[in-house]
């Protein structure tokens, strides 16, 4: 056993911590309404900063114009730039669409996408769920028909994250009519203002914006913005699953570390900290994140080694997400009749970021697989209990 | 970062499954933890055969000079078995606080004897319930409750008050003005109360310095924390059976979602818990700094594997209420492991602290 990190590791963190002293994050202009949702927030240009520093592509392999590094470098620089309350709410999604691009995608992607991601220039949204397609995403309606060498893409996405701000959706489609629980469907690449596509924004409980829904009608796509073999796109993102879980959560600890900072700075100053109660929810929040926080390294220990993951990430996703909940709810009680001051209004505390995080963290143990859909998961997946029958 | 044990500690946990299957069966640990002043004299001796009492010693003091982590890795087994036997307070607590503050002729006197499983050292060293005190003539009178298995023990370690001071004497047993009276528990733990009338102590009992008990409590707290989850990792494994297994209405009760999302609630406690001790234990082990670390891990720990183990009741349902069925000695087991060497309440405080909460 081993639970520190490298000397190479903390050399790369001293080095990301030294690049957030000389670059304060009030110099990057923010993008869209809703800075954050709680997982940092959309800047392009904190990302062109990130590309700059050659730290989006660092672990791609050379050929793709990456330095190699190891996988415990993203690790590395995730949990400095959420420590430190960074914008870099696009990073998981763009790290993740790269990796997809350099496992299975054309030429074209891997020679204009690849790069552009690598600058930090391109970002991404997901274009899976639908209406009528939630929890049970294979339900999902919108077709992909082929017509030579093109697609022509029709249907309905939603609650796409960053969809109005990003450069590109990953469309999520059936390409074919007989289409079986697992085979004929297949995932797109399609850069935003492609003729036919329309992005509307959805206002959400905090009165911001960070979701969006997407009307495709006619949008006609290159083949070779196809990502994947046809018809094999719901098992690549499959593949993908465990990878994503971890990726678009493994920011939570170091992030909601940093709340409960100010939250103890908050208790010292207005003297809450003698509150023998609240001594005790603060100090088991504390261990609460310690254990979160374990979660995620073990789960980053099977990514790194190529270990079979059965229900680890899917286990600390929703953790992540009910911890996060827990610590709102805490930092809301801390803050008494100041706690529902939002950010702006004169009087609001600590920024008016705990009152936002309350709401956004609503939304967390239902974005990318509910906390009831992931509990079923580790159960069977995980502990070999038998699954509830399905239609097939 | 690497969470696998390593080869020789894979070894060590691989060897303590087996024997404890073997000489420890659940009958055996129910039998133990069911008769009052139940002590296995047998399974006592035949684990310092294996090294274990002694896992904490260099060689040169009959031990095998393992690591603190070594010994929650075991302990973790033993508390997976239920294994009964004062371990955590003589082979863990009591050795540290005689490794750290013993002189050269008790430590030579007494921990190879302890290593073999001839001797017995308990512990009285908590404040809750302890009024000892020495007087200006070298008197010890009071009491100390909550000392485990006194009735097997050779000598005691305990904390006294001497004048503001709060030194540690090795107090023998058989000394006059000793009692040692019967505390009768919900539990398998063998409870005393210490009772000292005018007990005559002299500078040969004291154990300096008297500060090698937080350090020794913070051993004992991982122990009990390896204890806990090795008890909540049975509790999860007997739940997973059962809800594949038993069968109501024509399918396994683990085929509905009621109970699937308990028991997945149960493996992220174990999990979690697992992972706090841990990276504590390997902190401890390599000499960093680690006492918050320990609280947080004995803390998480005592709530999360009580949990596991009432929510293992719900899913075991009637036959779990039953005496014969060993769910509820593992929760027992977690209970009382939760309140030594500082309970929740306690950790919690020191954790507030280490935090920067101001008081």
């Amino acid at each position: 056993m081993e639970f520190g990190f490298s000397v190479a590791e903390q050399a790369f963190a001293e080095e990301v911590r030294a690049f957030l002293r000389d670059n304060p994050l009030d110099r990057f202009a923010l993008d869209g309404m809703d800075a954050g949702y709680g997982s940092g927030a959309h800047s392009r240009a904190f990302m062109r900063a990130l590309g700059a520093r050659g730290w989006i592509g660092m672990c791609w392999p050379e050929m793709f114009g990456g330095r190699a590094a190891p996988m415990f470098f993203k690790l590395v620089l995730f949990e400095e730039l959420a420590r430190a309350g960074a914008p870099f709410g696009p990073l998981a999604g763009s790290w993740q669409t790269a990796d997809a691009i350099i496992e299975y995608g054309s030429e074209r992607l891997r020679a204009e996408v690849l790069p552009a991601i690598a600058r930090g220039e391109a970002t991404f949204w997901q274009g899976y769920s639908e209406p009528d397609a939630g929890s049970d995403l294979l339900a999902l309606k919108t077709e992909a028909r082929r017509d030579g060498h093109h697609y022509v893409i029709r249907g309905h996405k939603i609650w796409s994250s960053h969809a109005g701000i990003a450069t590109h959706g990953l469309v999520f489609t059936r390409t074919s009519r007989e289409a079986r629980r697992s085979r004929g469907f297949s995932m797109f690449v399609v850069p935003n203002g492609t003729p036919g596509m329309d992005i509307r924004p959805i206002r959400s409980l905090t009165g911001g914006v960070y979701h969006y829904e997407v009307f495709l009608d006619d949008v006609r796509v290159p083949e070779d913005l196809r990502l994947g073999p046809e018809g094999e796109g719901f098992q690549a993102l499959l593949n993908g699953l465990d990878s994503d879980r971890f990726w678009g959560r493994f920011y939570k600890a170091p992030a909601l570390e940093r709340v409960l900072r100010r939250l103890v700075d908050h208790a010292n100053a207005t003297g809450a900290s003698t509150d023998a109660g609240l001594r005790r929810r603060l100090a088991a929040m504390a261990a609460e994140l310690a254990a979160l926080r374990l979660l995620f390294y073990r789960a980053a220990c099977l990514l790194r080694d190529g270990a079979p993951i059965t229900y680890e990430t899917a286990m600390a996703k929703v953790y992540a997400d009910e911890t996060g909940q827990k610590l709102a709810r805490l930092g809301m009680d801390l803050l008494g009749l100041w706690s529902p001051l939002r950010a702006g209004s004169r009087e609001a505390p600590l920024d008016g970021e705990i009152s936002h995080a309350y709401l956004t963290s609503l939304g967390h143990t239902i974005a990318g697989g509910t906390a009831e859909v992931l509990r079923t998961t580790v159960a069977v997946r995980g502990l070999g209990l038998p699954a509830e029958p399905r239609k097939a | 970062m690497d969470f696998r044990p390593s080869s020789s500690q894979q070894l060590l946990v691989a060897t303590a499954r087996d024997f404890l299957r073997k000489e420890c069966p659940p009958e055996r640990a129910q039998q133990i933890a069911l008769d009052p002043g139940g002590f296995d004299q047998a399974l006592w001796r035949h684990m310092a055969e294996l090294g274990w009492q002694g896992l904490l010693l260099p060689a040169d003091l009959g031990g095998s000079a393992g690591s603190l982590l070594d010994v929650i890795l075991l302990v973790e087994e033993m508390g997976r078995a239920c294994a009964p036997g004062p371990f955590v307070p003589s082979a863990v607590v009591a050795t540290s606080v005689l490794l750290a503050a013993g002189g050269a002729d008790h430590k030579k006197r007494l921990l190879p004897a302890m290593a073999g499983g001839e001797r017995i050292v308990g512990v009285a060293l908590g404040d809750a319930g302890n009024t000892l005190a020495i007087d200006e003539r070298g008197r010890l009178a009071g009491r100390a409750l909550f000392v485990e298995a006194a009735h097997v023990a050779d000598a005691l370690i305990v904390a006294a008050d001497a004048g503001g001071e709060r030194p540690l004497l090795l107090l023998p047993t058989d000394r006059r003005g000793v009692e040692r009276r019967p505390l009768e528990t919900i539990g398998p733990e063998q409870m005393f109360e210490l009772a000292c009338d005018g007990v005559a102590v002299s500078r040969e009992d004291r154990l300096e310095p008297a500060t090698a008990r937080h350090d020794a409590l913070h051993a004992g707290a991982l122990a009990r924390t390896a204890e806990m989850v090795g008890a909540a990792q049975r509790v999860l494994e007997l739940a997973v059976e059962h809800a594949k297994t038993r069968v109501q209405g024509g399918r396994p009760i683990g085929g509905h979602q009621a109970i699937q999302h308990a028991c997945a609630d149960l493996v992220r406690d174990v999990d979690a818990s697992r992972g706090l001790l841990y990276a504590a234990a390997w902190q401890a082990s390599e000499g960093v700094p680690a006492a918050a670390d320990i609280a947080m891990a004995k803390a998480y720990a005592s709530e999360a594997c009580l949990a596991v183990a009432r929510r293992g009741h719900q899913i075991f349902g009637a036959i779990g209420y039953c005496e014969e069925h060993p769910m509820h000695l593992l929760h027992k087991r977690i209970l009382a492991a939760t309140l030594d060497c500082g309970d929740a309440a306690h950790h919690l405080e020191d954790v507030a602290r280490a935090i920067g909460l101001r008081g």
